[in-house]
């Protein structure tokens, strides 16, 4: 029987063989390019998509412009925080290490900085990220002013490691704040959704570099949840992931080592969603035979390991696109939150393959950080990027909002400004100072101007 | 039915799973020298190479002329249509959000090897 890889050669033997005009030697018609974001679920046809080369030409081009302005990073928001029919400004051509302070081991880099690619110079100058999420393609603005996270039950998300920033206002001055300058403008913009101006630069406490075991293995369910409170408390990091129809989970933990670096045979996430889509396709009419392959194959995986340099230890390629909403609820409440939302998906929406992710955070003090004062146990749920992902979503968000979630900034939700309000004893004072840097709304799309309350 | 369709589906399923390893190593083609063009140098540097270089997810790796044979066969509008609105694990233009036209063409035809 011919292997996967045969049948792909005949078939690319095939097209080479058709192969009869020019490589792209006739571009096609223009036409106008709409933005949309990673898994292609928010788009819009802005006026402009702009890339400037220097802060100058940033700060001429926010003076000149009335508005909208939205700035972008990777798109790898799923909410509507981008779309604008104004100007979409990315800061990709604004990136890189700036300065460092060896001694307080403070990292200030640009904006537009991609975080796979802070680990790098920042183990050059001798320090390293004190946590990454399991997604490093974002832009470190970008992951900042939405709250993005990692897990671990002692550590918080992002922009609480933001010491200091760099903003361009609606008149395109700059504004430096951190705790002793501009202080009450430094709370707000450490998660600002980008309503506040552009963030041009960003300081980062991080710590020493450090190597970081990763343990992944599986576990049944029910073993799983009696364990996940003590797992998240005696590592480092710690998430999991049900997989559904399996009654099986698939853990993983970190821990500092000072091991030498060495890797058990790891297995590559992306194939795993594919294979998990797969036995959708052919199974779904059977939850019992759905779940045997998945319980077949999970008996057969050993224990993974892996001892590496904490910045490639923490995230991984997400090559398989898709939608997704997640919750941050508080601790207590999460286990009991997520039987609830795995009876939902099993029993109403089969059609669902992605796991159900889980995380933990610890409290922080940023306004409108989703963590604020609050310690949290995070729920992810996704969609196969080309299928509907509203009925389930629709269906699992009440479970969310019963426990007391708040959503991920960057992630599908449905709530609105005054509910936001409820949940952020902060909420007026950052509204206020939002409208004292932008009081004619330029840094506001219609999804922002309907939180915030303000007529762009 | 069931009795039948059970064994026949658990024998597929596993000759599928059996079929995903591979038996031969890959000949990974080297990478090209940079774009001569140094606005399609930056571009690719910085939105593209990430995952073309190493044919990271399944992306047809730069200068593999074999991996990008049956995407040109589509033809140059198929292609530029799928760059600009994402195609299975390709993102919507490719993460380079102020790309026009012109640059996506540039892009496919350097990476291509065209």
């Amino acid at each position: 029987m011919p292997n996967r890889r045969q049948l792909l050669k005949f078939f690319a033997a095939l097209s080479v063989a058709n192969l009869g005009r020019g490589l792209v030697s006739q571009p096609a018609a223009a036409r106008v390019i709409p933005w949309k974001n990673w898994s292609g679920s928010q788009s819009c046809i802005p006026s402009a998509r702009l890339a400037p080369a220097s802060l100058a030409e940033l700060q001429q081009l926010v003076a000149e412009s009335v508005g909208p302005i939205r700035p972008v990073g990777a798109g790898h928001s799923f909410s509507p925080l981008v779309p604008t029919d104004g100007k979409i400004i990315s800061l990709a051509r604004l990136s890189g290490l700036v300065s460092h302070d060896p001694d307080g081991l403070r990292a200030t880099f640009q904006a537009g900085t991609q975080m796979s690619a802070m680990g790098d110079p920042l183990h050059d100058v001798g320090q390293a990220l004190i946590n990454m999420p399991d997604i490093d393609e974002q832009v470190i603005a970008g992951a900042i002013a939405t709250g993005t996270h990692g897990t671990g039950a002692n550590i918080g998300g992002l922009p609480s490691f933001v010491t200091g920033l760099e903003i361009v206002n609606a008149d395109g001055e700059l504004i430096q704040c951190d705790a002793d300058n501009n202080p009450e403008i430094f709370e707000a913009a450490r998660l600002s959704l980008g309503a506040l101006g552009i963030v041009t630069k960003v300081q980062m406490q991080n710590t020493q570099p450090y190597r970081s075991r990763r343990e992944s293995w599986i576990l049944d369910w029910e073993d799983t949840l009696a364990q996940a409170d003590q797992l998240a408390d005696k590592h480092r990091n710690f998430e999991f992931y049900y997989i559904p129809f399996s009654e099986r989970c698939f853990l993983s933990t970190h821990d500092i080592t000072e091991e030498d670096k060495f890797s058990t045979p790891v297995s590559d996430g992306n194939e795993s969603v594919q294979d998990l889509k797969m036995i959708r396709d052919y199974l779904s009419w059977s939850d019992t035979l759905r779940g045997l392959p998945i319980k077949a194959i999970a008996a057969t995986m050993d224990k993974e390991v892996v001892v590496e340099a904490s910045w490639l230890n923490y995230a991984s390629e997400r090559n398989v696109r898709f939608n997704e909403m997640e919750y941050h609820l508080p601790r207590e409440q999460g286990l009991a939150a997520l039987r609830e939302v795995r009876q939902v998906l099993e029993q109403d929406h089969k059609a669902v393959f992605f796991p159900l992710e889980v995380r933990y955070v610890k409290s922080d003090d940023v306004w409108l950080s989703p963590f604020y004062q609050r310690d949290s146990m995070s729920i992810a749920v996704h969609r196969f990027y080309s299928e509907d992902y509203r009925p389930f979503f629709n269906a699992v968000e009440p479970i969310f909002r019963k426990y007391g979630g708040r959503p991920h900034w960057g992630k599908v939700n449905s709530v609105t400004g005054a509910e936001f309000a409820q949940m952020y004893p902060r909420w007026q004072e950052f509204v206020e100072i939002r409208q004292q840097l932008d009081p004619n709304a330029k840094f506001l799309n219609p999804y922002l101007t309907s939180l915030f309350g303000t007529s762009a | 039915m069931l009795y039948i369709r059970t064994p026949l589906l658990l024998i597929f399923l596993t000759l599928l799973f059996a079929c995903t390893g591979d038996s031969e190593p890959i000949r990974q083609p080297s990478e090209p020298t940079n774009p001569a063009d140094a606005r399609v140098a930056e571009l690719y540097n910085r939105s593209c190479r990430s995952c073309h270089a190493q044919g990271a997810g399944r992306a047809p790796r730069t200068g593999d002329s074999n991996a990008w044979a049956p995407r040109l066969q589509k033809g140059p509008t198929v292609l530029l249509a799928h760059t600009i609105d994402g195609f299975n694990g390709m993102p919507p233009m490719g993460m380079c959000f102020d790309c026009n036209e012109d640059d996506f063409t540039a892009l496919i035809s350097y990476m291509s090897g065209g």
